[in-house]
């Protein structure tokens, strides 16, 4: 038989009941539909976290003080644990100290939200910083406290929009710099709070460490952050097990937390087979209603065109091809289902996004191969209907009324 | 009579037997029917309701399967073919005419006519002129885009038997083409039918309608599935 008559034939006859056909493909409608939505915020999930860990670095441990309640006796890392993980811990690149406070800065009448770092030119090699023009933060520009900035990409981008930021001055916080490099933009997480804080350094100025003095009375050696880059082949939960006894016994407190954002993807990764699973069982369960639905629906045409049956039969209809048209039938009402219902769940994806502000990605995988199993859904649940037809005795089904 | 059986035999008979099983009773409708067809034959066959009228011609038709006998159509035993080629059979070389017409509602009368030619192959771009074309031969062309539903009776006959011709069958078969119709009307369908048969098909006519059963060349009469009488016409 011609296909495309098929399909044509087959139209005709759900149109012939355009509600009932509409009725019986909404089950198929709302399972894609909560599919392809809940998928999207999965995949939104696990793209922010990729993005947010690309950013960190995958091989970075960053240890961070943890805000103190007690104002008296402030507590947290110094310059020592910083020296000190550097000489002791093996395997460990560019030990960076940070201090980061959020400033606003101007130059030539421009203003801009920053972040000032205060850091070494170790930071560089933790962060694999890639300079776009001029240079980092020297270990001069750390012993000689100079008043020097290298500006992040967005930061260069804003403040000097025509013409190169090198030589300029700028003002943070009240201080004068000067500019002696830009760093290279790089892709960023969106600034949405996460579970991983992560540094913009798009949106950052880089500083020596002594030139942002905020220690503060009593600690006047105080960090926020120490970073660091495990070296290849090392093991980085190890390394960063070694880091934390050593910083609790340098630091004699306990008033910080290491950071290890492979340990975190890790973490995420279960978390979202964990979504996967619920996700999958929930498609499972509205697919199979609604294969039932599709199911029910057919029995019902068959029932009510037997005679149409016994008719094609007489004019040399084999089984073979009675079932194809109840097949073609059930197999065109779930696949309009899974493209209502896909159009739906990128609708409701899109309406997450706004409203929910969670991120939601679409994968286009995802998209077919929702559509693939609601049309298999027709398939599977149009399989018994079709026999049914396909094994009725042509003159018995002409004698039906 | 043996000399017929020879060279224009279509369809033969011997010893053909139906029985269906209701519930643990089982009724003979035909109990050991002997018939031969020419071809270009036109045969009516009559007899009371219930005589197996009905089920010897959906025997002849490969609608239904003898329970024992032999059935030969143009040199095939039908018995022991296989379901697809029987509906092989159905397709190309018998044509139907029901009593209640059986038109698909949900088809045009000129898509109801080209069905037979979905299951025969066939370029589908050859379909819908044959169609019309079977469509003029019984002067229904003007009602091609209409619905089942908007024709009257004798128009619904006349769209069933445009259906019938529409794959080129040697055999017409009709099962009181004319018993839902007026009498002029059937009057029309009966003339159209002779004229098919003028024209070289084999026709096979069930009814109850004895001056349309004197027309046939040949009539039969049914009574209790046996055949009471088969006069030359």
């Amino acid at each position: 038989m011609d296909g495309r008559v098929l399909l044509r034939l087959g139209v005709r006859s759900l149109l012939l009941h355009k509600l009932r056909s509409t009725l019986s493909i909404l089950g198929v409608v709302f399972g894609v539909a909560a599919v392809v939505a809940m998928s999207s915020v999965g995949e939104g999930a696990r793209r922010e976290a990729v993005a947010q860990i690309g950013a960190l670095g995958i091989d970075t441990i960053t240890v961070r003080t943890r805000p103190s309640e007690d104002v008296q006796r402030p507590s947290g890392l110094r310059l020592r644990d910083s020296a000190a993980v550097a000489a002791v811990v093996p395997g460990v690149l560019g030990v960076a100290p940070v201090r980061e406070v959020p400033l606003a800065a101007s130059a030539a009448g421009r203003r801009a939200e920053v972040v000032a770092v205060g850091t070494t030119p170790a930071y560089r090699l933790a962060a694999r910083l890639p300079v776009a023009s001029g240079r980092f933060v020297t270990d001069l520009d750390v012993e000689d406290r100079k008043r020097v900035a290298v500006l992040g990409a967005s930061v260069a981008a804003s403040l000097f929009p025509f013409g190169d930021a090198r030589g300029r001055s700028i003002q943070i916080g009240g201080d004068w710099y000067d500019v002696v490099g830009v760093l290279q933009p790089r892709g960023s997480p969106r600034g949405r709070p996460g579970p991983i804080r992560t540094r913009d350094v798009n949106h950052a100025v880089f500083v020596p460490l002594p030139a942002l003095d905020r220690g503060g009375p009593g600690r006047p050696d105080g960090v926020d952050e120490i970073v660091m880059r495990v070296e290849e082949g090392r093991e980085v939960a190890a390394t960063a097990e070694v880091v934390k006894s050593l910083v609790t016994r340098t630091s004699g407190s306990g008033a910080f937390e290491v950071v290890v954002p492979r340990e975190i993807l890790r973490q995420k990764e279960r978390t979202q087979r964990i979504f996967n699973v619920v996700t999958g069982a929930i498609a499972g369960i509205s697919l199979l209603v609604g294969g039932i639905g599709i199911m029910n629906i057919m029995l019902a045409s068959v029932a009510e065109r037997t005679r149409e049956v016994g008719v094609r039969r007489a004019i040399g209809a084999t089984r073979g091809d009675i079932a194809a048209h109840f097949l073609v039938e059930s197999s065109l009402l779930t696949s309009t289902g899974g493209v209502l219902g896909a159009v739906l769940g990128i609708a409701g994806s899109v309406l997450i996004q706004h409203l929910a502000g969670w991120p939601t990605a679409l994968s286009p995988l995802m998209l077919l191969a929702s559509l693939v199993t609601a049309a298999a859904v027709g398939v599977g649940f149009g399989l018994y209907p079709a026999w049914h037809a396909a094994r009725l005795e042509p003159m018995e089904a002409l004698r039906n009324e | 009579m043996g000399a017929a059986v020879a060279a224009g035999t279509l369809a033969r008979l011997r010893g053909v037997s139906k029985v269906y099983r209701r519930g643990t009773a089982e009724v003979a409708a035909l109990a050991g029917v002997d018939l031969d067809l020419g071809e270009g034959e036109s045969v009516a066959v009559m007899g009371p309701s219930g005589s197996g009228k009905s089920t010897l011609l959906a025997i002849l038709g490969c609608l239904d399967r003898p329970t024992s006998g032999e059935y030969e159509l143009d040199g095939h035993v039908v018995s022991d073919l296989e379901d697809d080629r029987l509906s092989g059979i159905r397709n190309r070389t018998i044509g139907f005419v029901f009593q209640s017409f059986h038109l698909i509602p949900q088809l045009t009368v000129a898509e109801n006519v080209e069905a037979p030619l979905l299951y025969g192959g066939g370029a589908p771009s050859s379909w819908r002129p044959r169609a019309l074309e079977c469509l003029r031969r019984v002067a229904l062309l003007h009602r091609a885009d209409h619905r089942p539903s908007e024709l009257s009776g004798g128009e619904a006959q006349r769209a069933a038997i445009a259906r019938a011709l529409v794959a080129a069958p040697r055999i017409l078969l009709a099962d009181e083409p004319t018993g839902n119709l007026d009498t002029a009307t059937g009057e029309e369908i009966a003339a159209l039918l002779a004229e098919l048969h003028r024209e070289g098909r084999t026709v096979v006519l069930v009814t109850h309608n004895e001056a349309l059963a004197r027309r046939a060349q040949r009539m039969i009469r049914l009574r209790d599935g046996r055949i009471e009488s088969a006069p030359e016409g």
